[in-house]
């Protein structure tokens, strides 16, 4: 369904994608492990083009798209059918919950404002939100905006939804309720593309594991392939800091 | 040999002073209808850094901030009228230019003068609002456009406002410059009536109330509308 071929972005002169592969099937549940720098995030931030890869190809479905030069049309198209979840949430905070949800559907999709309002409060309650429709973000806690950005990614109804680290910037005791809510729309068959450090989420929930490092893919397969049974050395390292059974050190 | 203040004087001068309101309402409104626009597009080209324009608003802010509106007044009443009569001379316009009405200078200055002070402001608000949400309006597909006027303009207004009230209080006072080209607005109105019979203190006593009447009222405005405004912003962020 989404297949990204040969992708390269630079900062300046630090070469962050070196050729990136990507291939994600419609149901799948893909997440993407790797140390920070490894270019996790602007890969996914160079799918929805938050950022202009300096060349590379996608295709979405039976759409073409260079990923240097896309047509304003193309970018459109292709935000249509995807959907995103940030770090920090990114609400709009001069709109409640709800508003939040629905300005991508009347403004973007141009969805009358009753249905977009029904769909709306569909998605608040799928994230658990019911009774903070009328919430402005700021009267929210971190992982209630974080469900408000998920909602508002769930209502567009999108081919696959791209989460950037969706629990990083979260205070540790909020980081449940997060993920149970990205373990109930994963299991309802929604396309995922997940970018996290939840270990506990990739091996549970994910159907393929991707290891990036060094603006490259080092390894990827099921979360049995990765965890359990790592080929290359630069996994098991990684696997080896960040897995908490392998902590060998105490303060 | 103290008389004490001239009551009746007062009193009526007052009222002389109060006739000028309108001149100085009309050259601020049309100097913020002006800046206000003007201010938000070049403050845009210095966010974005828009080659040559970001260039020339940052030494446009500093010329006009740079020096004095008493000044830039001596400059434009001086200048233009020389480069307007040239124009008119040279396409046979039969216009005398020191006919024009003072206001038009007016206008001019205190437009170009605003426009600095705003362009100051909309950049330190707009930065306010974080790149992120601009960024979720365009994932779910937002035009720019869309997503400046529904999200960023809106948060951006509300820090502007207290800097944007500042800044029109400001011009008010400042209108009282105009005097040095003849504007016949408050402070000009009242001097003119105080040379008459030497009742200086009393003309500027006047010319105080009338302008912190004036500015309170315009503060309290602002006030009532920044409520409004920021009706989404219960706790601070």
């Amino acid at each position: 369904m989404l297949k990204i071929k040969d992708i390269h972005k630079s900062f300046g002169k630090n070469e962050i994608l070196k050729g990136v592969d990507l291939s994600i099937d419609k149901g799948d549940v893909v997440v993407i492990l790797g140390p920070s720098g490894s270019g996790k995030t602007t890969l996914l931030r160079c799918i929805n083009f938050l950022e202009t890869a300096d060349s590379g190809k996608a295709t979405f479905g039976d759409l073409q798209v260079d990923l240097h030069d896309a047509s304003k049309k193309d970018i459109h198209t292709i935000r249509q059918k995807t959907a995103f979840v940030f770090q920090n949430y990114n609400l709009f905070n001069n709109k409640t919950a709800i508003e939040n949800v629905t300005e991508g559907l009347i403004i973007g999709r141009k969805i009358p404002k009753a249905e977009a309002n029904n769909i709306g409060k569909k998605a608040l309650d799928k994230v658990g939100l019911s009774d903070k429709y009328d919430s402005y973000p700021s009267l929210l806690s971190g992982g209630q905006q974080q469900r408000v950005g998920i909602a508002r990614a769930v209502a567009l109804n999108p081919d696959i939804i791209l989460f950037d680290e969706p629990t990083s910037a979260l205070d540790p005791e909020l980081v449940g309720e997060v993920l149970t809510v990205m373990k109930n729309i994963a299991n309802e068959g929604t396309t995922m593309l997940v970018v996290t450090h939840e270990m506990s989420f990739a091996k549970d929930v994910a159907n393929r594991v991707i290891f990036m490092d060094g603006g490259v893919v080092v390894e990827e397969g099921t979360p049995h392939d990765i965890f359990v049974s790592p080929k290359e050395e630069r996994t098991k390292k990684f696997l080896k800091r960040v897995l908490p059974e392998d902590y060998t050190f105490y303060i | 040999m103290s008389e004490g203040l001239n009551y009746t004087f007062l009193i009526d001068t007052f009222f002389i002073a109060l006739s000028g309101v309108p001149i100085t309402l009309l050259v601020t409104i049309v100097a913020l209808l002006f800046a206000l626009p003007l201010g938000f597009l070049l403050a845009l080209t210095r966010i974005n850094q828009v080659p040559i324009l970001n260039w020339f608003s940052r030494i446009y802010v500093s010329f006009v901030r740079g020096t004095p509106i008493i000044i830039q007044i001596f400059i434009v009443y001086a200048s233009v009228p020389l480069i307007l009569s040239l124009f008119f001379e040279k396409y046979n316009i039969n216009i005398n230019v020191y006919n024009i009405n003072p206001i038009w200078y007016a206008f001019i200055v205190f437009s170009f003068s605003t426009t600095a002070i705003l362009i100051e402001v909309f950049r330190s608000a707009l930065s306010t609002v974080n790149k992120g949400q601009l960024e979720a309006a365009q994932s779910v597909g937002l035009s720019n456009f869309q997503a400046y006027r529904r999200i960023v303009i809106p948060q951006a207004l509300v820090v502007a406002m207290p800097n944007i009230c500042t800044a029109t209080v400001n011009l008010i006072k400042a209108t009282s410059l105009g005097y040095a080209m003849s504007l016949q607005e408050i402070t000009l109105k009242a001097k003119v009536a105080a040379n008459v019979g030497y009742n200086y203190v009393e003309a500027y006593i006047d010319i105080f109330l009338v302008y912190i009447i004036l500015c309170s009222l315009v503060e309290y405005g602002f006030k009532l509308y920044e409520k409004r405004l920021r009706r989404y912003k219960y706790v601070s962020a």
